[in-house]
């Protein structure tokens, strides 16, 4: 899944349309629809419980609506019906749409048993079935990349917060994926340590690579994203480009959110 | 056992000592301390894949499955070890010999229960009648081997199944995330972050099974607690008591013997648990790891 392919496509990376999603009694998600082309880097704010994590992990379907179409590079997702809950049909078009949608996570989630440099290896190896040499030649120099080439070796809970990140971040990396998943990436980290996650996402952006990201830090989504999606109780309370949405909100309930956010 | 030891009654010290220890008795002994090893050493792989299998069935999505990991596990930690010890080799014995009679001999007319008595044709019978000594003694050793991984099987499934649950949620969805297989999940990241939170309760497991091995004496084995007590009050013709009852000293051999095998052990488990713990959030991976930088 080379990202110049896509860069001069220009094609469509990932669609989702009317996805509803409920647990239990409570519907989070009330018909929400995304559409990333190759490039594009997507924010979604909102307030707690807004549904804006819960859509993305629906992208890689670690939760799966009950409703709504998704499309990989144009490939639908099939569905069977079991037991009355819609699941996925076709477990390997699941693991392929996850290995090309690299998620990062707001706890981290390096696996604690593994050195930095496994964690970056791992998924190349046993799902994308790389060589063993050219994942870790690739993991040395993503680890470098992100500014942690010198603890290539060591285990994860022996880093700080921002570093444990940053190799999170380099684990999406070594995937080569068609876009990446991030939910809230630096709220787990404090300020100082924010900063060194925050440049690295920075960097990727500029790059040109595909971005579905969820955050509460709206000068990232002001700075990094194309396009801004406001969720709030689980529809699309108002979307457009970053300038719009934060300069000029129209519904009330952003310009509450902003001046919310804003004086934080 | 060596030349000088024709007339015992004639040696003094250390050349009759070494003349004792070393009849044809006190070799069985040193055989039976082999039985013991082997009993152990075969008892803890079997243990381990009824464990694994029985942490299988518990946490299998199909309900019958379920329910006889449950009722395996369930049963065999409530009832007493001894009796298990008692009814599993007498059981799985006639279960064998039953098969067996209704393959090679059906023609037989008469009952196999008949009144208190289990009775099956000769042929059945298992091992054979005419079948060596060295036959018996290793059926019956297997029956041992069944009957002791059975019930420890059911507690290291209990163990496995906790740390199975105990490993965080984040880990394996993040494999997930990452698309592998549920086989993949397993076997890269499940199974090798469990074995810190199983390691403790199985290290337990294994003193307890080593402290179990004398109940072999029950199976009919000759153990070494059978050969202490037989050894320790035996008076011969050729050799006569040392001492009035030295029973005391081969129990204490035994007392030592056991203590060397579970210090033994509890190194190993030391290593191991610092092996498995390399990187976790725990004690022991903090520690190993040489704490947070």
């Amino acid at each position: 899944m080379a990202i110049e392919d896509q860069a001069n496509q220009g094609g469509s990376v990932l669609s989702m349309v009317d996805i509803h999603k409920r647990f239990g009694d409570l519907e989070v998600l009330k018909g929400v629809s995304l559409e990333a082309k190759a490039g594009d880097v997507i924010a979604l704010i909102g307030s707690s419980g807004s549904g804006k994590s819960t859509f993305l992990r629906c992208a890689n379907l670690l939760e799966v609506p009950q409703k709504g179409d998704i499309r990989f590079q144009g490939e639908a997702m099939e569905w069977k019906v079991r037991g009355g809950e819609r699941e996925p049909a076709n477990a390997d078009q699941v693991r392929k749409v996850r290995a090309n949608l690299s998620m990062v996570f707001q706890q981290f989630n390096l696996w604690s048993h593994m050195s930095v440099l496994q964690n970056v290896i791992e998924a190349p190896v046993t799902v994308l079935k790389k060589s063993k040499i050219e994942a870790e030649a690739l993991g040395r120099s993503l680890l470098e990349k992100v500014g942690i080439g010198d603890k290539a070796d060591v285990y994860p809970s022996q880093l700080s917060g921002g570093q444990q990140q940053r190799a999170a971040i380099a684990r999406a990396l070594a995937m080569e994926p068609a876009a990446m998943l991030f939910d809230e990436p630096t709220s787990a980290l404090d300020p100082e340590l924010e900063v060194e996650v925050l440049k690295v996402i920075r960097g990727l952006a500029r790059e040109g690579r595909t971005m579905l990201l969820v955050t509460h830090d709206m000068s990232l989504a002001r700075e990094v994203a194309n396009h801004v999606i406001f969720l709030h109780q689980g529809v699309i309370e108002e979307q457009g480009p970053p300038a719009e949405v934060f300069d000029s909100p129209k519904s009330t309930r952003l310009q509450q959110f902003l001046s919310a956010s804003a004086s934080e | 056992m060596f030349e000088f030891c024709v007339d015992p009654k004639t040696l003094e010290g250390i050349s009759w000592i070494a003349c004792y220890l070393t009849t044809p008795k006190h070799q069985s002994m040193y055989w039976s301390v082999l039985v013991v090893l082997l009993l152990i050493g075969l008892t803890a792989p079997f243990t381990m894949l009824l464990g694994f299998f029985g942490a299988w069935l518990k946490r299998s999505v199909f309900l019958p499955f379920q329910f006889m990991g449950w009722l395996y596990t369930s049963t065999v930690r409530g009832v007493p070890e001894l009796i298990f010890f008692l009814f599993v080799p007498i059981a799985l014995d006639q279960l064998v010999e039953l098969i067996r009679h209704k393959i090679k001999c059906s023609d037989w007319t008469d009952a196999v229960y008949q009144g208190n008595d289990f009775v099956v044709c000769t042929a059945a019978k298992m091992p054979l009648g005419e079948a060596e000594q060295w036959v018996h003694h290793t059926w019956n050793f297997a029956l041992a081997v069944t009957a002791f991984s059975i019930v420890f099987g059911a507690f290291a499934a209990n163990i496995i199944d906790g740390a199975l649950k105990a490993v965080p949620k984040n880990q394996l969805e993040t494999a997930q995330a990452y698309g592998m297989s549920k086989r993949q999940i397993f076997f890269r990241v499940h199974m090798p972050q469990m074995w810190v939170y199983a390691l403790p309760g199985l290290s337990n497991l294994w003193q307890v099974l080593i402290k179990g091995t004398p109940l072999l004496f029950l199976l009919g084995i000759q153990d070494i607690v059978y050969w202490a007590k037989e050894l320790g009050g035996l008076k011969t013709q050729v050799y006569q008591y040392p001492h009035p009852d030295i029973r005391v000293w081969y129990f204490l051999g035994l007392l030592f013997f056991y203590l060397l095998l579970t210090w033994i052990s509890q190194i190993g488990f030391d290593r191991l648990t610092k092996i498995v713990s390399k990187g976790q959030a725990t004690m022991g991976g903090q520690a190993a790891t040489g704490g947070r930088v």
